[in-house]
């Protein structure tokens, strides 16, 4: 028979939230699948090569296997364990109190987050789609690799290691993160879990009241949402460099290696970054909807609420614009000039200023519809919310 | 002067329609002391909200001194909110990450006023600015409500239920904050309680029963907090 504490709090429905997660795992895995079984398959042929021109094209291909396996797999690595983490740490501060009646009943740290290995399904779901994905790209992804015919003819073959390294081990390794974590954040007296989790103080907010005051309350307002909640100024700012590495890298690729190429990596970078961007604007709102209620019911207008919690994230997503840019440009001159600086053909690259202007504009674009809608969502929120509780 | 006029407002739809206010018409003059008494599931809060802008009526007309305030747009009604009233609510409702002196400021800052300082003072929190609602009492905590409220200068302040989450010696003590505070700012204070005892506060009282005003009276002699039972 299960316990209580086993028919805990977590559901699908919690778990549906994690769907970004899920995204991110799928490109980490689609990407990540194709270049590493392409290597081994063309491994296989290396004792074959016969020219010098093979092999250094062959040196090439493994060179970038690798360089997109690390850069790409490892951004995309650390971006999900990231985004588990806040994902468990956001949900244990909503249900605070439930995990909180859990532990004074008598549950053990280790009972209640064992629940939490749910939480790596997301990751599975991901890593399975974007393994499935890469299969079926496959084909086209070779021709592409050697579609000069410079190397012999390469094979696709299944590799039960890449099922195991990026799927199965990925999908407990994030179980067993989620149980840990969530073991590590509920080590609190239950007190504190069982007091309204919004009673917390932040240690900046202390530091900075102490020295200016004649602030306005919208200034104060906006530094404290960024203050108090630094990991949605990694999300957003994550999700603005994404969208301006992969817009302006994927523009290069088209000259660099293939349309194939380019035009994965622009829909991999416009998937992330609106997910992402999504979730953290949501998860925004969402943690901000009593303070907006209130501000409401004082008579603060709907343009004055989405300046003081949207507004302040708009310079941080430019940082991340740049930073992306910047990011874009050194991964490009390393592989243009390190990489393939033996192969013959490869286009000179220097940094394209008119695509820049045109993915900036893009993105000032997107982000201002994206928060125009969610200014329309702060409309909705009822001025009675605060009162249903 | 308030004038309310036919007000109706139900919830739910058809099976499940319940009308929680039938009608309800009464006036409140500038500078009174309401206090609408009932027991739970009368309708007086949602009477309360109604009358505040925070919700809109099915029927009727609520007249601030010949402004129907059921005809307002959205963006007006906020306006109306930010100039006009303010509230202060069972549950305080302060922002948790703000210290006390800028949960204040929410409310200073929409009318201008620097002056709040004064008021935080005049709750005798001027020792607890720099501190976090977490760190203050409920009656403390209370105490920054009707500050933040009072900072807007409102017209008209709206409670529901303020002394419903503390003890009898904080209640009193909130209570005769509020008093002294509209002695000196002369706003009109609508409160809503199920304390029979504070009812005896107010130059005015309202009985409601089933969505329903059932009597009004007028207090002769106001009574102060500490004079009231509890």
């Amino acid at each position: 028979m299960r316990s209580a504490g086993d028919t805990m709090v977590i559901g699908i429905k919690d778990i549906s939230k994690l769907i970004g997660i899920s995204i991110i795992a799928c490109c980490a895995v689609l990407v990540c699948t194709m270049f590493l079984n392409f290597y081994f398959d063309v491994y296989q042929i290396k004792d074959i090569l016969s020219s010098e021109h093979e092999r250094i094209f062959y040196n090439a291909q493994v060179s970038t296997a690798k360089v997109v396996c690390i850069v790409s797999g490892g951004c995309l690595l650390i971006t999900s364990v990231i985004t588990l983490l806040f994902h468990i740490k956001h949900y244990i501060d909503i249900h605070k109190k439930e995990l909180g009646i859990l532990k004074a009943l008598g549950y053990s740290n280790v009972k209640i987050a064992r629940n939490f290995w749910i939480f790596g399904i997301s990751i599975f779901v991901g890593a399975a789609i974007g393994f499935a994905g890469a299969f079926i790209l496959m084909p086209s992804f070779y021709k592409l690799q050697n579609k000069d015919k410079i190397l012999p003819e390469i094979y696709i073959h299944f590799h039960v290691d890449i099922l195991l390294y990026l799927v199965l081990l990925p999908t407990a390794a994030f179980a067993a993160l989620s149980i840990i974590y969530a073991c590590f954040k509920l080590k609190k007296p239950v007190i504190n879990l069982l007091k309204d989790n919004l009673q917390a103080k932040s240690k900046t907010e202390k530091k900075m009241s102490g020295r200016i005051t004649d602030r306005s309350f919208i200034d104060d307002l906006k530094r404290n949402t960024l203050s108090s909640r630094k990991s949605l100024v990694f999300f957003i700012m994550f999700a603005s460099f994404c969208f301006s590495a992969m817009t302006q890298m994927s523009a290069s690729m088209r000259d660099l290696s293939s349309t194939m190429m380019a035009g994965m990596i622009l829909i991999i970078g416009i998937i992330l970054a609106c997910t992402t961007l999504f979730l953290a604007i949501t998860t925004v709102i969402k943690g901000n909807t009593k303070t907006i209620a209130m501000m409401r019911v004082f008579g603060y207008s709907q343009k004055e609420c989405c300046r003081s919690l949207l507004g302040c994230y708009r310079p941080v997503s430019y940082i991340g614009f740049a930073l992306g840019t910047v990011y874009q440009y050194a991964l490009l001159r390393i592989m243009v000039d390190i990489v393939f600086r033996e192969i013959d053909g490869v286009p000179p690259y220097k940094f394209d200023f008119p695509v820049m202007m045109i993915s900036l504009v893009f993105f000032i674009v997107i982000y201002e519809i994206v928060m125009y809608c969610y200014s329309e969502k702060i409309k909705k929120i009822s001025v009675k919310e605060i009162m249903a509780e | 002067m308030i004038e309310i006029n036919e007000i109706t407002k139900s919830y739910g739809n058809g099976d499940n329609k319940f009308q929680v206010l039938k009608g309800i018409s009464t006036k409140i003059c500038d500078g009174d002391f309401v206090v609408i008494l009932g027991a739970s599931g009368s309708g007086k809060s949602t009477f309360l909200n109604v009358m505040s802008g925070l919700e809109r009526p099915d029927n009727g007309n609520i007249i601030y001194n010949g402004n129907d305030i059921t005809k307002l747009s959205d963006n007006a009604l906020t306006e109306f909110r930010r100039k006009t009233v303010a509230f202060i609510f069972q549950q305080y409702y302060l922002l948790p990450n703000m210290t006390v002196e800028r949960n204040v400021r929410m409310g200073a800052d929409l009318a201008g006023n620097s002056d709040y300082k004064d008021i935080i003072k005049a709750v005798g929190l001027e020792n607890e600015m720099k501190k976090y609602p977490s760190e203050l009492s409920g009656g403390q905590q209370q105490r920054v409500s009707v500050a933040r409220a009072l900072a807007k200068k409102p017209e008209v302040l709206f409670l529901d239920e303020p002394t419903g989450a503390l003890d009898e010696q904080t209640g009193r003590q909130v209570l005769d904050y509020i008093c002294k505070l509209q002695m000196e700012y002369k706003f009109t204070i609508v409160m809503v309680t199920h304390n029979i005892n504070i009812a005896e506060m107010a130059n005015t009282v309202i009985k409601m029963n089933s969505g329903k005003i059932t009597q009004i009276n007028t207090n002769e002699k106001q009574k102060t907090a500490y004079e009231i039972g509890w």
